[in-house]
């Protein structure tokens, strides 16, 4: 049984001597295949990783340019319905001033109109009055009256209308 | 039956030849026939592993590779940082060498590699040498020496210290020797014993024996199959306490 814990130094030399040509011939065989292909593994993976969240950044950088893009289409909609709403405003009130001016305009020239008729009228027709009122004069006096006294009495008779005219009036 | 008799033929190993190299008997042997069996086999299993192009060699990638992921960033990464890549291939062939002779020793007609004290021993001087060559080379010779000992310790501990530290690499290497070689031993022991269990009852008479046989035989076979999970278990303790005190040699503090 003692030689169970005996090293046999024959069995040592070979077990080293295996051991190492086995680490020589592993690094080789599979050592360098084995963990070249998991490196690749890791890295293809790591390059796919990158490339995904570049996608994704890039997307979300498209989706946030489109939302900047359509709030500024919003406003500046907003602004031109404003502008117009304004515009509209505006011309509606420089037309309405336009026809209230014009209206006035007509109002004014009508009165003046009128007023001139009215003065052309009464001047014929106080023309026509002395005339009248001298043809019948002559009529009933028999003779005809001298232009002087016609006219003093003519004056005096209008201004009596006239006088009559004012007390009526007031 | 003499039961030590047994159990000294089952695992003392009887060379084939002699031949005599200085005072060295480098004749072949079963143990040594056995561990080229099973490096072959482990060499050739992970070829087939790391080239991984047909289905088996996917298959046994499958096996490979998420042992080789754990040991390098599980266990090794921790202590070696980045130098882990550089000691890679010795680590995992230490592994996979002792995973094999210790799984290939469980084999019926083979001898048990690890359980002849020879071969645990080897491998343990593998590492004392693995602790000075890397201590050296990361340190240099002086330097090595002197960080032995803790820095700032008054020099008459000193003179105590260095010995006990140095005695300390070769207990630590000792004691990965025996941890081996005793755990794998221990496995043919138990299931020798129980097996022998049916010659002790049917020396009584050869109806005790009959009936002790199935219990006997189901007792070893349980025995056997926690070997199985020895082989993994101890092979991973050899590897990583190799590399924690490569680790320290590398690191002194």
């Amino acid at each position: 049984m003692d030689k169970l814990l005996q090293p046999d130094p024959g069995l040592m030399i070979w077990t080293i001597i295996t051991f190492l040509v086995l680490v020589a011939i592993l690094k080789k065989a599979a050592w360098g295949p084995l963990l070249a292909a998991i490196e690749a593994r890791e890295r293809r993976l790591g390059e796919e990783r990158a490339a995904a969240e570049k996608a994704r950044a890039q997307a979300e950088r498209i989706q946030r340019e489109l939302e900047e893009k359509l709030s500024s289409v919003h406003a500046q909609s907003r602004e031109l319905l404003a502008a117009a709403a304004r515009d509209g405003e505006s011309l509606r009130a420089k037309l309405r001033a336009a026809a209230e001016d014009d209206a006035r305009a007509i109002k004014d020239k009508t009165a003046a109109e009128l007023a001139a008729e009215k003065n052309k009228l009464v001047a014929e027709l106080r023309a026509h009055v002395a005339d009248l009122s001298v043809s019948v004069a002559e009529k009933l006096i028999g003779k005809s009256v001298d232009d002087g006294v016609q006219k003093s009495v003519l004056d005096g008779f209008f201004k009596d209308l006239d006088a009559a005219r004012g007390g009526r009036g007031a | 039956m003499n039961f030590e008799h047994v159990l000294a033929h089952h695992l003392i190993d009887e060379k084939f030849f002699h031949f005599m190299v200085g005072p060295v008997d480098m004749g072949l042997s079963p143990v040594i026939l056995s561990m080229w069996g099973a490096a072959a086999l482990l060499t050739g299993f992970l070829a087939l592993a790391s080239r991984a192009q047909s289905s088996v060699g996917r298959l046994a990638r499958g096996f490979v590779e998420p042992a080789v992921l754990f040991l390098r960033e599980e266990s090794l990464r921790p202590i070696f940082g980045e130098h882990t890549d550089h000691f890679l291939p010795y680590f995992l062939t230490l592994f996979f060498f002792l995973l094999a002779c210790n799984l290939f020793g469980l084999v019926p007609l083979t001898a048990g590699t690890t359980s002849n004290i020879a071969v645990p021993a080897a491998m343990a001087v593998c590492t004392l040498g693995m602790i000075f060559i890397v201590g050296i080379r990361e340190q240099g010779l002086v330097d090595y020496f002197a960080h032995l000992a803790p820095s700032g310790v008054p020099w008459p501990v000193l003179i105590v210290l260095f010995p006990i530290e140095l005695i300390g690499i070769f207990a630590k290497c000792f004691s990965l020797c025996i941890r081996l070689f005793a755990n794998m031993i221990a496995g043919h022991v138990v299931s020798l014993s129980f097996l022998f269990l049916i010659f002790v009852f049917s020396g009584m008479s050869h109806a005790v024996g009959a009936a002790a046989a199935p219990g006997a035989v189901g007792l070893a076979l349980f025995a056997y199959l926690l070997d199985v999970l020895v082989a993994f278990l101890q092979a991973y303790i050899f590897t990583i306490l190799t590399a924690v005190f490569v680790g320290m040699s590398v690191h002194p503090h």
